[in-house]
């Protein structure tokens, strides 16, 4: 009888803990990177898009990463011109869909940064989703000056 | 037989009236809007900063097109994003129109914003900008003047790491001090570079 039961629980168990695994799993993260600011900024970004393989939606509940003290899940608010930003408790990703992360929307904040990140540089960034399971991404550093410029002209 | 097609053209005539409704209101909220703007259209004016170097007033930049943002150094995203396309725009500006140009920034949080950080922000972005803050009143009165919005999220004395909502809007104004337009968040460097050309070109006699 308790046999049985042992059995029952560790099938429970493994199946809740392979679910576990598959969130992580079916979360492909593309083109991610974290901005390169000025010295005298205290936080960071991290952008990128993540797309849900899966048929079922994913909540991204939380970030990590050394490069900063703490790190949140934000967004902005357009108001009539005035940027508001906000911390969120999860960021959505929705079955078989995309959630992209990028400058003035949604974004992985990294507040109060550790070092000066550089262009060149790579950051690691842990993401947590809801089942707590977890990815871990490196991404490169890329300059804003850079990415408020055109290519240059071959003449 | 009839009363099926009667319940068809009461039910198309029903469409029929919900789109115009709706097509209708529409348009209503899109007027609203533009009057409110055009109404709230702010002032501008003179305005005297403290920078690294000294005061500054918008009145020594004269005979220059002035640029002006409003954010602060610690701002996370939207102002390195709109800084750095504006200085995308004034990198592929000629020389000539260089010389014409001043982008001005000016901080809506003095209390971490000091003249020496604005001067290591201001070189950052390579595009010899003039940044400065001031006491709060009297950022208070020129965001009022210009129209902007700036609300401080510091919870406390030891809280140095919050966020300050503020308006992004870039503002243009002309050769005389006088304020033209303002040019939204995510402005591209070529829309600029356009609205920059477009002032300098009204302001030639």
């Amino acid at each position: 009888m308790l046999k049985k039961q042992l059995i029952a629980l560790a099938i429970i168990s493994f199946t809740s803990l392979s679910a576990m695994a598959n969130q992580a799993a079916n979360i492909e993260v593309l083109n991610p990177f974290a901005r390169e600011v000025p010295p005298t900024a205290m936080a960071s970004a991290s952008f990128m898009t993540l797309k849900n393989t899966s048929n079922q939606e994913i909540l991204l509940v939380r970030a990590d990463s050394k490069v900063a003290k703490k790190v949140e899940l934000h967004t902005h608010i357009n108001d009539n011109g005035v940027m508001r930003m906000r911390e969120v408790p999860h960021i959505k990703i929705p079955a078989n869909g995309e959630t992209a992360l990028k400058p003035g929307g949604l974004h992985i904040m990294l507040i109060n940064l550790n070092q000066n990140i550089k262009e060149g540089d790579s950051v690691m960034v842990k993401l947590t989703f809801e089942d707590s399971s977890e990815k871990e991404i490196s991404m490169p550093v890329k300059s804003l000056m850079s990415m408020g410029m055109k290519p240059m002209k071959m003449k | 037989m009839n009363k099926y097609i009667i319940a068809i053209i009461i039910m198309a005539l029903t469409i029929a009236a919900a789109t115009l409704l709706y097509l209708n209101s529409n348009n209503n909220s899109e007027e609203r809007t533009a009057k409110m703007i055009s109404q709230d259209k702010p002032s501008g004016g003179d305005f005297t900063i403290m920078t690294n170097n000294g005061e500054l007033s918008l009145s020594d930049l004269e005979g220059k097109l002035v640029l002006l943002y409003f954010g602060y150094t610690f701002c996370p995203d939207i102002c390195p994003t709109n800084l750095a396309n504006l200085s995308g725009a004034y990198r592929q500006l000629s020389k000539e129109e260089q010389e014409q140009v001043q982008i001005v920034f000016i901080s809506v949080d003095p209390n971490r914003d000091t003249p020496e950080r604005l001067q290591q922000y201001s070189d950052f972005f390579k595009m010899d900008m003039l940044s400065g803050t001031s006491d709060i009143q009297n950022i208070k009165t020129i965001s009022k003047n210009y129209g902007v919005i700036f609300l401080s999220h510091q919870k406390s004395e030891e809280d140095q790491y919050y966020a300050v909502d503020h308006s992004a809007f870039t503002y243009v104004i002309d050769k005389k001090g006088q304020l033209q337009t303002q040019l939204p968040h995510a402005t591209t460097p070529d829309q600029f570079i356009e609205s920059i050309r477009h002032y300098l070109s009204l302001s030639h006699p």
